[in-house]
């Protein structure tokens, strides 16, 4: 036997003892694995919540901070008050930053579920193999490039010495400021969020029959019209979740209108986070952070009632 | 032109030109890096005048952009080690068994999904605070394993679905223990969900930034939180360099994730 086979033999009787001692453990336990099938099912899903529970329990902890009394040298002190509340009401800087987020979010959401349907669309329908890859490769690389490195290749692009100003010079056109305008956020935020749409999007379209789509075109229907009365009604699941995440991902990201925005342009987010770590008023902070999470979940329940939960839900097979 | 776009794209000539215009939209901030990044002038010129690898070589010896190099794989390494067998756990316990409130557990375990990232950092501060973790780097892995969990359990779950039950039925009626079946039947059909769903929270955990951006100290500084600090003062191709890293590590994952299990396997978690 030469040393390889000996070696292999070796692993392979190892895994073979591992394997018999593992269940002989497994027999000599006190429980009847057999018996506790539905409870095992519990301790199956228990480690998940229990790392779900940390953001449940923080949001309780949220709403008892907000009514705190902010003390600029404690941060905080345990007497109750509902100033922090009525802060919210009265802090017009606040309101601005709120609507901006919400009106920029939903310009962008229906921006990008538009330019993300002919992509996911090809994606999935697209006979040829490399382009397809060339697709998935031009959606993986910024899904897998953060979003700061991102908004930094924004900032060398949009810039003042950057790439387009470069190519504006060329053909005469002076320095354009782009950064610290709402076309920089909304094309940071376009390019952070087509990805997620198009990931929502695709699993939508692939379960679309194409005979579907072909029966269309027999019988007379044009490209436009087979989309609009057969491939946009059918993927409507896949648009109601990619409306949710990017509208949610959107109306709570911190960089792109930190970083492009120019300083004057700030989310919620950002409004929020120099209320944690500005001024360190934890109380009115907690006032904020419930407010998004507010306006996030009425979102997504006011969807999910109307559209059903789309692609989004853990599918359970029926059984 | 349009003969090349035809040949290209198929039936649809023009989807395909629209769509060609959007991939180089979404591939140009990456590909402006990797080129400003081999320029060698102290500011971003364009066109880069000459070529070099200079700021590459001077980073190594910084440490402020090594060590957080360094916390940011530990953390991903962390998140993804603790992340697999809840994923498998939980997707294997929601599918398999009869779950009382099976679907509040669903919209409870969207929790992450729903919460938005500046606040689920405010909150993992207080509550990490509170019990003392602030400045521990497993603490930070743990914070990104929260926020990005339903990924995981989404990813396995589809591998879930897709696997036929009565292959475990056939092994066990060959005489195979409950173990064994597990080992050897219902893990290696789990596999492109677990390796998918491995990458995507390494991936993730890799380029968080908010939730790091809060929670993390000087000591536990991640290296997208590190990048940031550095953007604020100037947009140097030193800068560029270490952003660069990023991109070349994307580009790597894309081809691995390519052989592993394809990368229209991501299409369906």
């Amino acid at each position: 036997m030469s040393i390889r086979e000996e070696l292999h033999d070796g692993q392979a009787r190892a895994r073979w003892y591992l394997m018999d001692g593992l269940i002989s453990v497994k027999n000599r336990l006190p429980v009847d694995t057999t018996a506790l099938s539905d409870r095992f099912g519990y301790a199956l899903i228990a480690p998940g919540l229990l790392l779900v529970s940390f953001l449940a329990v923080g949001m309780g902890l949220l709403v008892w901070y907000s009514f705190l009394t902010y003390d600029s040298i404690e941060i905080f002190v345990y007497q109750y008050t509902l100033a922090n509340w009525e802060r919210l009401l009265n802090t017009t800087a606040f309101h601005t930053v709120f609507f901006r987020t919400l009106l920029y979010s939903a310009v962008v959401t229906v921006g990008t579920v538009a330019l993300a349907f002919p992509y996911a669309y090809l994606v999935v329908r697209t006979d040829r193999p490399i382009f397809r890859y060339v697709l998935l490769f031009g959606l993986f690389v910024p899904f897998f490039t953060g979003v700061i490195i991102r908004a930094y290749g924004w900032l060398i692009v949009l810039g003042k010495n950057g790439l387009l100003n470069w190519a504006l010079g060329t053909v005469g056109i002076g320095p354009v400021a782009f950064i610290g305008t709402p076309v920089a956020v909304i094309v940071g935020l376009l390019q952070y969020l087509i990805p997620f749409a198009v990931l929502m999007l695709t699993p939508a379209i692939a379960s679309i029959d194409s005979d579907l789509e072909r029966a269309a075109k027999n019988c007379g229907a044009n490209q436009w019209n087979t989309f609009r009365y057969v491939v946009l009604p059918l993927a409507r699941p896949g648009i109601t979740a990619a409306t949710i995440v990017v509208f949610t991902l959107s109306m709570a990201n911190y960089s792109i209108p930190d970083l492009l925005g120019g300083g004057t342009l700030g989310f919620a987010a950002n409004f929020v986070y120099n209320k944690i770590f500005g001024t360190l008023n934890y109380p009115f902070a907690a006032v904020l952070c419930i407010v998004l999470v507010a306006i996030a979940s009425l979102f997504v329940f006011v969807v999910f009632k109307r559209y059903g939960t789309g692609t989004l839900g853990v599918e359970v097979s029926e059984e | 032109m349009t003969g090349l776009v035809r040949r290209v794209g198929g039936d649809h000539p023009y989807l395909t030109a629209f769509a060609l215009f959007e991939f180089a939209f979404l591939i140009l901030p990456s590909l402006i890096i990797l080129i400003v990044s081999l320029g060698s002038n102290q500011i971003i010129t364009f066109p880069p005048t000459e070529l070099s690898l200079k700021w590459y070589a001077s980073l190594l010896e910084q440490s402020q952009y090594v060590d957080p190099f360094v916390n940011s794989v530990v953390v991903a390494t962390f998140c993804t080690i603790i992340a697999i067998p809840i994923g498998v756990m939980t997707a294997l316990g929601l599918n398999r068994y009869d779950i009382r409130f099976e679907h509040g557990v669903q919209i409870y375990l969207l929790l992450p999904f729903t919460v938005p990232l500046v606040v689920s950092g405010f909150i993992l501060l207080i509550l990490f605070g509170r019990i003392g973790w602030i400045g521990d780097l497993w603490a930070v892995g743990l914070a990104l394993t929260i926020i990005n969990i339903p990924f995981m359990i989404w990813s396995v779950a589809s591998s879930v679905n897709a696997f036929d039950p009565t292959l475990e039925d056939a092994a066990q009626s060959l005489g195979a223990e409950e173990i064994q079946t597990f080992r050897y039947v219902t893990l290696p059909a789990l596999m492109p969900g677990v390796i998918s769903g491995a990458l995507l929270m390494f991936m993730l955990a890799l380029n968080e930034f908010i939730v790091s951006l809060i929670i993390t100290t000087t000591v536990t500084e991640t290296l997208p939180v590190a990048i940031y600090g550095a953007i604020r003062g100037n947009i140097s191709p030193q800068i560029a360099a270490v952003a660069s890293v990023y991109v070349v590590i994307a580009v790597a994952a894309i081809v691995v994730a390519d052989r592993l299990v394809g990368l229209e396997r991501f299409l369906h978690s």
